[in-house]
């Protein structure tokens, strides 16, 4: 404490002479910008400003530091802009006493585009700033309210397109021109008797405690017989007495230990210029916990030499104080697209739904393969339709839509991704209909719409059309080669048989979903005749699989069907003399959502079980028989259901060896002749029958059925 | 009256009022080096008929402490031309040159009180120094490495996104789901039941043991102190 003693400042003299020469040098002031002032900003530019460039006056909250290793920040937030029309608080002041929002007045000028942005002249609003401040300070303004001492400018481009604002801030500060020279600083606590700390600590407290001081920043202390009292500028004159040690306080936002922060330099200006002083004692008010903090306070003593032309009336000193960006003269640049951006937004919050879902529910949900799975749906009507979407809600977010057929009057009331507008005008083609409404109903989804037909046995082709027809399929084969999982959703059987093949010989997941009136089948075929690894276990399946496997025929031993092993005819021309209900179009309408959505689940099952395609069937009773439980639970390989009994089934069908679509004779023969086979097989009805042993099959049995939903009550696993 | 036993776990909102005020003394008292939590009284939200206290509790500007190293080449700043139609301001010898080795992250941490869960919901979002909003990657990166690890696996925290209901931006949470049954747990695990004006009175400071912790914000022992039950995060 002695040595407090000892250095108390009315015993300065004994400074060390070395120090006098040194500049007293200010930590400038950094700027913190909230982004919600970025948010009001936009929508003020939006709703209220438009085009108009005048400068807007903008309010800064300060605070004196409190953090031994940050300095306190200028701080623009919401409330620094004119409040919003309609908004509830309405009367756009500031609310004042707020100890940690110190009101700084500030300008706005916000600019329209970047180039009238770089265009303005910095300098000229520098000093258009000062030139305030060096009023205030003359009229006296400054010593009523002194807030105005520590003004700032903001210099703003909002790019609301891209959601990014360029910006610069500037805090004036008058040029002491030659510059104060540093006598000495230290902390506060080792300058004042114990006594005298205490009364002082005491008495800023006070201050900042009082609603109608806590946010003036400047002040004046006075100490006589170590009792410390602070009074605001006005009262310098009271001040003044020979026995009266005479401090200048400021709020300091620096948390350097040896130098005091920007606001200190304009109040220089003031005591030099109105009250003429040339050695000034100053206090860099600190806090700790909200309280005064004396050993992170400075006091510090500098000289200021009289400046230069400041007794001339029409003298406007210089000024400094453009922000520098990481020691830079650059502007600073903040982009709030994550937060403001709403096609960003979306995705996150679909993203989030499903990690949520996976947090909750399936720690083993792989939501990165769900969103680079390719589908590609074959149809974009009822089926098309409820499909894309249940893919979107899992999080699959590229989808193809192939369609050749435009938007009827009567497609939107079941058809869930069309709207009146899209029938209009003879209607808008399907496939982009749908693709323009999966975007509106999830602008990240890569969707594609391909027009074209799918090319049909049992429609012959002309030959003028054939190499047309041709091209279709070679269309589609490459549509099936670069998707992973096909979906078959076309409304007629023999539109089923091309794609069934090209998935047979791909080895592609395919999933088909059927109507009839009031039933329905959703299936996954089998793995192609030709790709089927030879390792698959059977041992894992259950009993009445096995059971299963001793009926199935000689082709490869477990090998799932696909939509075509359970017939007995090829695909023919199935809508042809036929009146309208009789095609299987008709339909209850809540049976397309439901298969729907039983097909997108089965894709879900199949992607996350650890055999993928080749995953042996499972029906809904044999869980409990020892099979592996998936955490999506079973994986069946075809369910049916109907909904006058309000029941559904599961049921396995294994691959037939006398399939029109995925036989070993048939894609063997595909792959042997190509395109050629299959345009005998698109003009020739009987020749799939032929190939595949059918027409001597059906030489035996008197009698058939043509769909499969009249099979419904066959429980057995409809092996041929 | 004590609490009883079927205690699910919930509080209803002016309790939370009341547990947010004790939060907030306590806090002030036991661990004055933070910011302190202090209550933002807000309007009704647009179709609430409630006629409880709306409002939240809120810690600003909270100095992630720890000190991230500047990298290099930060893609978040636009490196720009400096200007060339202006001259530059005269050198000045008076303004002190910064070092730029350090970069700063702040936080703000709101506790909101959610209507649908009955129980707290930590929101928080991070920022720099110039304001810019952090992105979930450095924010991962800043949590302290238990955190991140009990984010990753555990079945009681989960870091989401979602519009703070008062300021109606988007904001990181922790999702409410389970928080019922683990407060059940944290304080009515016990054969000694606290009565329930006590229980809300700690409801709060319990609650924040635990969710603090995966921000990095360890609630002092001494916020303990006249609790009467000793339960540490480590029960939960």
């Amino acid at each position: 404490m002695a040595e407090i003693e000892k250095r108390k400042l009315s015993s300065s003299s004994s400074s060390s002479s070395t120090t006098s020469t040194l500049i007293l040098q200010f930590a400038p002031l950094q700027s913190l910008v909230d982004e919600g002032f970025w948010r009001r900003l936009s929508s003020l530019k939006l709703d209220t400003l438009g085009i108009d460039q005048s400068p807007i006056n903008i309010t800064g909250f300060y605070a004196p530091c409190s953090h031994a290793q940050v300095s306190n920040h200028l701080t623009l937030l919401a409330e620094s802009l004119p409040p919003e029309v309609g908004e509830q608080s309405s009367d756009g002041t500031i609310v004042r006493g707020n100890r940690n929002r110190c009101p700084v007045p500030g300008i706005l000028y916000n600019t329209n585009t970047l180039e009238s942005f770089h265009a303005l002249d910095k300098q000229s609003l520098l000093k258009a700033e000062a030139k305030k401040i060096w009023e205030d300070i003359h009229s006296g303004k400054a010593e009523e309210d002194s807030s105005v001492l520590l003004r700032f400018l903001l210099i703003s481009f909002a790019d609301l397109k891209k959601w990014s604002f360029h910006y610069w801030f500037a805090f004036p500060a008058l040029v002491l021109d030659p510059a104060a020279t540093l006598i000495d600083i230290r902390p506060a606590s080792h300058c004042f008797s114990l006594e005298e700390g205490e009364s002082l600590s005491a008495a800023c407290n006070e201050w900042r405690n009082s609603s109608l001081t806590a946010d003036v920043p400047f002040f004046l202390i006075s100490i006589t017989n170590s009792c410390a009292t602070i009074r605001p500028l006005r009262d310098w004159k009271t001040c003044q007495g020979d026995d009266k040690k005479l401090l200048f306080g400021f709020y300091d936002p620096c948390h350097l230990p040896n130098n005091p922060g920007w606001p200190l330099r304009n109040f220089l200006a003031l005591i030099s210029s109105r009250w003429n002083l040339e050695k000034v004692r100053f206090l860099c008010y600190r806090e700790k916990h909200g309280l005064a903090d004396l050993g992170f306070s400075l006091v510090g003593e500098a000289l200021i030499p009289v400046p230069q032309g400041w007794n001339d009336p029409e003298f406007i000193p210089n000024a400094v104080g453009w922000e520098v960006n990481r020691g830079k003269k650059i502007p600073r640049c903040i982009t709030l697209a994550n937060s403001m951006d709403p096609t960003r937004l979306a995705i996150a919050a679909a993203d989030l739904n499903l990690k949520l879902m996976r947090w909750r529910a399936l720690p083993s949900l792989n939501l990165n393969m769900l969103s680079t799975t390719k589908c590609l749906l074959l149809g974009a009507g009822t089926l098309g339709c409820q499909v894309a979407r249940m893919l979107m809600a899992w999080g699959v977010r590229k989808i193809t839509l192939l369609d050749s057929g435009k938007v009827a009057m009567s497609n939107p009331l079941r058809q869930s991704l069309y709207t009146f507008d899209d029938c209009i005008n003879g209607g808008d083609l399907k496939a982009e209909a749908a693709v323009k409404s999966l975007k509106r109903i999830f602008p990240a989804v890569e969707a594609e719409a391909i027009v074209m037909a799918i090319p049909m046995p049992g429609h012959p082709v002309p030959t003028q059309e054939e190499d047309g027809v041709l091209e279709d399929c070679r269309r589609l084969q490459d549509l099936i080669a670069s998707h992973d999982a096909i979906f078959l959703l076309t409304d007629t059987r023999e539109s089923r048989w091309l794609p069934s093949l090209f998935c047979a010989n791909a080895n592609k997941i395919a999933i088909t979903a059927a109507l009839g009136f009031d039933s329905y089948l959703v299936m996954r075929h089998g793995a192609g005749p030709l790709c089927f690894p030879p390792d698959i276990r059977n041992g894992a399946e259950d009993d009445l699989s096995v059971s299963m496997d001793n009926l199935s025929t000689q082709d490869t031993r477990g090998r799932l069907g696909c939509y075509f092993c359970n017939d007995v005819v090829a695909p023919i021309d199935s809508t042809s003399n036929r009146t309208l209900d009789q095609q299987c179009t008709v339909t209850r309408p809540g049976l397309a959502p439901i298969a729907s959505s039983l097909a997108v689940e089965l894709l879900v099952g199949i992607l996350h079980h650890p055999d993928g395609m080749c995953a042996a069937a499972e029906i809904a009773t044999s869980s409990s028989s020892g099979s592996i439980e998936q955490p999506l639970g079973i994986l069946p390989h075809q369910i049916r259901g109907s909904i006058s009994q309000f029941s559904q089934m599961t049921l396995v069908g294994h691959s037939s060896s006398s399939c029109t679509a995925c036989c070993n004779t048939v894609v063997s023969e595909y792959r042997k002749r190509g395109m050629q086979f299959v345009l005998e097989a698109i003009n020739h009805p009987t020749y799939l029958e032929d190939i595949t042993g059918l027409t001597e099959l059906m030489k035996s049995a008197s009698a058939f059925d043509l769909g499969w939903d009249n099979e419904t009550d066959d429980e057995n696993d409809a092996e041929m | 009256m004590g609490v009883p036993t079927n205690w699910d776990g919930t509080l209803s909102s002016s309790e939370f009022y009341v547990s947010a005020r004790s939060l907030s003394e306590k806090w002030k008292t036991t661990y004055p080096a933070l910011p302190s939590w202090s209550w933002n009284s807000c309007a009704r939200p647009f179709g609430c008929t409630s006629v409880e206290i709306q409002g939240y509790l809120s810690l600003q500007h909270f100095c992630c402490p720890k000190f991230v190293e500047e990298e290099i080449g930060d893609e978040i700043y636009e490196e720009e031309e400096p200007t060339s139609t202006t001259k530059d301001e005269p050198t000045d010898d008076a303004t002190l040159a910064h070092s730029y080795d350090q970069v700063l992250h702040f936080y703000d941490l709101h506790i909101v009180y959610n209507i649908s869960y009955r129980v707290p919901v930590l929101y928080l979002r991070g920022y720099h120094s110039d304001g810019q909003p952090l992105a979930s990657d450095d924010i991962e990166k800043d949590l302290p490495y238990h955190s991140s690890k009990l984010i990753k696996d555990s079945r009681w925290t989960f870091m989401t996104v979602e519009e703070h209901p008062y300021l109606n931006r988007p904001w990181y949470l922790l999702h409410p789901c389970g928080t019922s049954e683990w407060m059940k747990l944290l304080l009515a695990g016990d054969a000694f039941v606290p009565e329930r004006e006590e229980l809300v009175q700690q409801y709060l400071l319990s609650w924040l043991s635990v969710v603090g912790q995966v921000v990095g914000l360890r609630v002092p022992l001494e916020a303990f102190k006249n609790v009467t039950t000793p339960h540490t995060a480590a029960d939960a």
